[in-house]
């Protein structure tokens, strides 16, 4: 299993086009990829449940991801996140 | 089967409603929007409907409506079929589960059941979702 903090930096933190964006690469994985957040843990291929964790800017979570591709899929996952989701140039 | 989607509202709000999906996805859906307007009695959309159901024989069709017991609702009804099925009380959310999940390997009866749970968890009172979270009871 590969696990990574990753502190949010894009200014709208994880709303609906972002969470659009992250369950539509997560899916591109044949890993279980999860975010946890405050106690919570969602399937980072669900775009109405990566919306449930309300995360915001500023705030730290945990991409856990296991499978043949965890590796690719935490390092994908968390270039998106630093990408600040290539809405903010 | 391909799945495909209509959707018939009250005026425009079918048509918003995917509008707005597809700012999420970034994406141009093919769902096919009927408008029921507020000085018609359905006749025309219906032969729409039905026209567009007799092209489409081949898919399984979900028809999307936004309120049980209005008229694009009691209008649907008259479609319901084996591979037509009605989803009444349509929101943002319940579009977007429909949208990402229609491609995926699952049967059509799957499907209609995570589109309407997936609606049905969109609606929220905040201070008892919050009351959840404290107390770990909330599902995702």
């Amino acid at each position: 299993m590969e696990k990574e903090k990753i502190n949010i930096t894009n200014k709208l933190g994880l709303h609906a086009r972002a969470a659009a964006k992250l369950s539509h690469l997560a899916n591109n994985f044949s890993s279980n990829i999860f975010l946890l957040f405050n106690g919570d843990r969602v399937n980072a291929k669900s775009l109405l449940g990566i919306l449930t964790l309300a995360a915001s800017v500023g705030n730290d979570i945990i991409i856990e991801a296991d499978g043949d591709d965890e590796s690719e899929a935490v390092s994908g996952i968390k270039d998106l996140f630093e990408r600040k989701f290539d809405e903010e140039s | 089967m391909k799945i495909k989607g209509v959707i018939i509202t009250h005026g425009e709000l079918g048509k918003a409603i995917i509008d707005v999906a597809d700012g999420i996805l970034e994406q141009k859906s093919e769902i096919e929007c009927f408008r029921f307007g507020w000085d018609e009695d359905g006749t025309l959309i219906e032969k729409q409907i039905r026209k567009y159901l007799n092209a489409n024989k081949d898919s399984g069709i979900i028809i999307f409506t936004d309120m049980f017991g209005g008229s694009p609702a009691n209008l649907s009804l008259r479609f319901n079929s084996p591979n037509v099925e009605i989803i009444t009380g349509i929101n943002l959310p319940g579009i977007l589960k429909f949208l990402t999940y229609k491609e995926k390997k699952i049967s059509f009866k799957e499907l209609l059941k995570i589109i309407r749970d997936g609606a049905r968890d969109g609606i929220s009172i905040i201070s008892e979702y919050l009351g959840d979270r404290k107390n770990g009871k909330r599902k995702n």
